[in-house]
């Protein structure tokens, strides 16, 4: 069988369908109709990580999905209702096994936010008990009170044997009031408590024990949903040479009174600007490619992809040239770290290293580990 | 208080009456009703234990009283005595001669009855409402576990003012059994451990817990050598999760189901959940026996992993339940349990004044075939 040029550039619209033969092992990338080859150098690695990063993100409007027995990721995008494949990325290059952990990080990702939010709503309309903790494995979400039926009971009796039931209501109309919105917040993931809530079941250890009944001034009244504002505002509108302010102010949200020291874990919290970063006018369609500003895939049409350029690896003008401009990332990056998704430069050798600073992948050497995430460069 | 206080229930013997169509949603099953049950809610209810003939039932109330009746042959029940404490009594058990009572209470003291003297000294003090009581009787030691709000386990010889032992937990202890060598306590926050107290009660094991909400109650099941060998935990989600400690295969073995909770399996409407207020283990068959605030219980098969059968709706929440030492009488109790306050909107008060009537306790006395018995044998 004749060997499929297309593919070899990495261009074959026919994908599996193919007539002519794909070879594996080839570089592989296969894009379902951009154009444009991928850049020399840039493989499957870098494709995961984008992946990684723009998912974490995680723009309402676009959706990873992946299959867990393959090393196979989809990209969709949701607009107006109708999911369109935009790129299927096939990590042929990756060990599968690392391919399959990162694809289950990612997975557990979403996961979580699903299930949470799925837990919320059933906690809200089922009228079950509100005063109870709250947890998804492995961690537990804070923000709850936990007070028994029974303790309820006793403050309400011992309110009435006092004569003032007044102070009871006002502290149980509290509490209500403090889960009420904590649930809702928690229902409607916005992109900072998302952040938030990752970051703390990546880290159980930041939880701190809730309040006991009674301690009715317990912080988190005030909704955090405001907050986290600080992040590059502007760091992904169409043609944004900045891509600034990566750091983001830790302890950010006013989940605070507790802990969550790491705002995030995984260092790409600036890319969690709802979707203004990437719903470009129409077309939603954020096209991924690496390729520069002229890609895009049959689904949109509009160029929106020039916003998305910003992701792109490729030192291109949107993108931070160097690790210098990750250095604002760079405070976070420790703790980043912890959350395994990143590595710690001491896990890498030195040839790794190397390579993850350097400004491109050299055919043969990528490495197989993720970046530290202070190297993560848009 | 008198014992024929203004609650004088029914009282008739038979059950299982066929044909009848008046609904009466106060006591669905036609079960014998309690004569003059205590007037407020009632939280816990002990059989007496196989060493006494007869069975006896306490029930402690947040009437703060604790009253005994006598269940004779043909399901007449007699009052026979009470006792008060100053707080609302939470938690009761017998001893292992069927000689005397312990109470817990909120008012943080723990109380033995002497049914023969009708006489109660204090044996224990905490500095939180004690919220269970459970008697361990070693073959080198015997004395009464006190779980406590103010996160300690004590451990009492009856004979002495401070406690033989205690055990910091990390939360309020919520709830707790004792099958000895084995001793469980479920805490706030999730908490599970388990204690084994041969030579002396220490700590086990710290359990992750099953469940994502509030832990409710717990229960020992044993083996089939009579040896407690795992624990159903219930939570205010409407679900018990069955726990082996040593499983064969941990994943398989250890399982969740879902329980009271409306609408069945129909996912169209949202369901309503409720709390599981108490869980029992039949003595002889090994099936459990569990109770909502949505007014029903369950018999349950945790080997076929079947549900055996549930009772009509009652009009008030179920608050706890007990089977007798020989599994031939079935006692629950209908009262009102704070669970609405989930429910309400606007002005919880009268909501609590309005349920507080009716309370009674009902027993299910087994004829034969009646549905209390698995099909198999144990």
């Amino acid at each position: 069988m004749t060997v499929c040029n297309f593919f070899l550039q990495g261009r074959c619209r026919y994908g599996e369908k193919c007539w002519n033969e794909h070879p594996r092992g080839e570089r592989g990338g296969d894009y379902r109709g951009t154009q444009q080859p991928s850049r020399g150098g840039q493989t499957n690695t870098h494709v995961l990580h984008v992946i990684y990063l723009t998912t974490l993100c995680f723009c309402e409007q676009n959706r990873i999905q992946i299959q867990p027995d393959s090393t196979e990721c989809v990209l969709q995008n949701k607009y107006h209702g109708i999911t369109r494949v935009i790129h299927r990325y096939r990590l042929l290059q990756m060990n599968s096994s690392d391919a399959l952990r990162f694809v289950s990080l990612l997975h557990a990702c979403f996961y979580f936010r699903d299930t949470i939010q799925k837990d919320m709503e059933i906690w809200q309309t089922s009228g079950q008990w509100p005063f109870s903790c709250y947890s998804v494995l492995p961690g537990k979400l804070s923000g709850f009170v936990e007070v028994s039926p029974e303790e309820l009971r006793l403050e309400y009796y011992t309110g009435r044997a006092s004569g003032d039931l007044q102070a009871y209501m006002n502290s149980v109309q509290q509490l209500a009031d403090q889960w009420r919105s904590r649930v809702q917040e928690l229902r409607t993931m916005s992109s900072s408590t998302r952040i938030s809530v990752i970051s703390e079941l990546n880290d159980p250890s930041s939880q701190t024990s809730t309040h006991e009944f009674g301690s009715s001034a317990s912080g988190f009244g005030t909704t955090s949903s405001s907050s986290s504002s600080g992040f590059g505002a502007g760091g992904f509108g169409p043609g944004s040479q900045s891509s600034s302010s990566f750091s983001f102010a830790p302890s950010k949200t006013g989940f605070g009174a507790t802990n969550t020291q790491h705002a995030s874990g995984f260092g790409s919290g600036a890319f969690a600007q709802p979707p203004s970063g990437f719903s470009a006018p129409a077309a939603s369609a954020s096209s991924f490619s690496f390729a520069g500003p002229a890609a895009d895939d049959k689904s949109s049409a509009a160029a929106a992809s020039s916003s998305v350029s910003a992701f792109s690896f490729k030192p291109s003008p949107g993108g931070s040239p160097a690790p210098a401009d990750g250095g604002g990332f760079g405070q976070s990056s420790t703790r980043a770290a912890d959350t395994g998704l990143f590595s710690a430069h001491s896990d890498l050798t030195a040839e790794e290293l190397k390579e993850f600073t350097a400004k491109r992948f050299t055919l043969g050497q990528i490495p197989l580990k993720p970046p530290p995430a202070d190297l993560l460069v848009v | 208080m008198s014992l024929f206080g203004t609650n004088t229930g029914f009282g008739s013997g038979g059950t299982g009456v066929f044909g009848t169509t008046t609904t009466d949603s106060h006591n669905p099953m036609k079960d014998v009703e309690v004569t003059s049950p205590p007037d407020d809610s009632i939280s816990c209810l002990a059989f007496s234990p196989p060493t006494m003939p007869g069975n006896f039932l306490i029930g402690g109330s947040w009437a703060n009283d604790v009253r005994c009746w006598e269940v004779q042959d043909n399901g007449q029940t007699v009052p026979k005595a009470q006792q008060m404490h100053t707080g609302p009594v939470l938690d009761v058990c017998w001893s292992d001669d069927g000689s005397k009572v312990f109470t817990a209470s909120c008012d943080k003291t723990a109380k033995m009855w002497d049914l023969n003297s009708n006489q109660t000294i204090q044996i224990a003090q905490h500095e939180g409402p004690i919220r269970t009581i459970h008697w361990i009787k070693a073959p080198n030691y015997s004395c009464v576990m006190t779980g406590s709000w103010d996160k300690t386990l004590k451990f009492w010889d009856t004979r002495s003012p401070n406690p033989m032992m205690s055990l910091q937990m990390p939360e309020r202890c919520f709830c707790a059994d004792v099958v000895y060598p084995m001793a469980v306590v479920a805490t706030a926050e999730r908490g599970l451990i388990v204690y084994q107290l041969e030579n002396q009660p220490s700590e086990f094991r710290r359990i992750e817990s099953p469940l994502k909400h509030q832990h409710r109650c717990v229960a020992i099941f044993k083996d089939k050598q009579s040896k407690p060998t795992g624990f159903a935990l219930g939570s205010i989600e409407g679900r018990v999760a069955i726990h082996y400690i040593n499983p064969p295969n941990p994943a398989k073995d250890n399982f969740t189901f879902k329980c009271h909770r409306s609408n069945g399996t129909n996912t169209a409407t949202p369901q309503d959940i409720y709390a599981v207020n108490a869980i029992s283990f039949h003595p002889v068959h090994g099936t459990l026996a569990t109770v909502g605030s949505d007014g029903r219980f369950s018999f349950w098969d945790k080997d076929a992993r079947t549900k055996l059968k549930t009772s009509e709706q009652l009009d008030q929440p179920i608050t706890a339940c007990c089977f007798n030492n020989n599994g031939n009488i079935f006692a629950y109790a209908s009262s009102y349990d704070w669970s609405k306050m989930s429910r309400v909107n606007d002005d919880c008060y009268v909501h609590y004044y309005i349920q507080q009537q009716n309370t009674s306790i009902l027993l299910s006395i087994n004829y034969r075939g009646r549905g209390l018995c698995r099909t198999t044998s144990f």
